[in-house]
């Protein structure tokens, strides 16, 4: 009689331990990045956001590019994201100073985790920029749209102190060349 | 249930001591959550603020923000110690900047009697009229921490003042 009690007892504990890992699993599936990003903008007391990208490192690391702040949007930011088994969670982000009066471009470097991102506002007439280093590489940025635009680039090889950029229109003009220097130290 | 009273004498101690630790560990937490929310805001104020960058290593207890000045808080700065040098009555606390306690440096604009005081003092030498425009220590601030000129005709002043160079200069 107590044996039977005792089975039951540990079967229902069992039970309720696998049913509490798939509902787990089950709100993890189902949660939606961009309610996690808001949660966390919420928490670093960031409001007047503008998100341009989320770009998915793989399937449970993610950078979400935006920039903040009344009036002009001049902070520009990046956050790493990770999912964990309580969802996608905060790891790290930077944000840097950017003001976009009379520039066409403008351009930082920053280290987050292990990744090396080089990036900046720009117009939103470009439609596509491509970067050639002094040593002859050359890149081409994505750029994150919302109502105003960035570039951004993951850097998986050396980083550079100085660059060109080209800037191209819709229609494949040359819009403009720049020429921008990193701090590699900052 | 046929339990002796020493029994359920321990049991009852057990569950307090259960109850107590529960209430103790969520009042810590929660008073822990809302320091955390605390800073987190100075953080995000300063950080607009003087326009510096900034580098988010933890936003949970216990917070870790770093703060570096850019190129904008350098002018912040200058405009700042502009007015200081003339109006020493308006703190410049070098010290703090230094050591880049930017939530030291704040309190140097807690005192609104004072800017009030400032603002008008620089109206009066630059012999600028303020009349009609509603001119405040709020006015000093948009100047100092985003040059605003609008709503008020404080680029006169500063102008005249030789605080900035004139507009045909520029």
């Amino acid at each position: 009689m107590k044996k039977k009690k005792v089975i039951m007892v540990t079967m229902t504990i069992i039970l309720l331990i696998v049913i509490c890992y798939f509902a787990f699993q089950f709100v993890n599936q189902n949660q939606d990045i961009e309610d996690a990003i808001e949660q966390e903008f919420r928490s670093l007391r960031i409001y007047m956001e503008e998100i341009y990208a989320i770009e998915f490192l793989d399937d449970d690391r993610a950078m979400v590019f935006y920039s903040w702040a009344h009036p002009d949007f001049s902070n520009f930011g990046v956050m790493e994201l990770e999912k964990t088994w309580r969802g996608w969670q905060f790891v790290e982000a930077i944000s840097n100073r950017m003001e976009r009066k009379n520039a066409w471009l403008k351009g930082v470097y920053a280290e987050i985790t292990d990744h090396a991102i080089l990036r900046g506002p720009t117009w939103a007439s470009v439609d596509k920029i491509v970067i050639i280093t002094d040593d002859g590489r050359e890149y081409t940025p994505e750029l994150g749209k919302a109502e105003r635009q960035i570039w951004y680039l993951i850097l998986e090889d050396e980083p550079f102190e100085e660059a060109t950029f080209i800037l191209y229109d819709s229609d494949g003009e040359v819009l403009r060349e720049e020429v921008l220097q990193f701090d590699l130290n900052s | 249930m046929n339990l002796s009273l020493k029994y359920r004498v321990l049991m009852i101690v057990v569950f307090a001591i259960f109850i107590g630790v529960f209430l103790y560990y969520y009042g810590t937490k929660a008073r822990q959550e809302q320091a955390v929310a605390e800073e987190l805001r100075e953080y995000s104020y300063i950080a607009r603020e003087y326009a510096l960058d900034a580098i988010y290593k933890s936003t949970e207890f216990p917070v870790e923000v770093e703060l570096y000045p850019s190129a904008h808080t350098e002018a912040i700065l200058e405009r700042w110690k502009a007015i200081s040098d003339r109006y020493p009555e308006l703190d410049y606390p070098e010290a703090a900047i230094e050591a880049r306690d930017w939530i030291e440096v704040h309190k140097s604009f807690e005192d609104t009697d004072l800017l009030n005081g400032v603002i008008r003092k620089m109206y009066k030498d630059a012999t600028v009229t303020s009349e009609g425009l509603g001119v405040s220590y709020i006015t000093l601030l948009d100047y100092i921490f985003y040059q605003k000129y609008e709503a008020s005709n404080i680029e006169d002043v500063v102008i005249d003042l030789g605080i900035e160079p004139s507009r045909e200069e520029e």
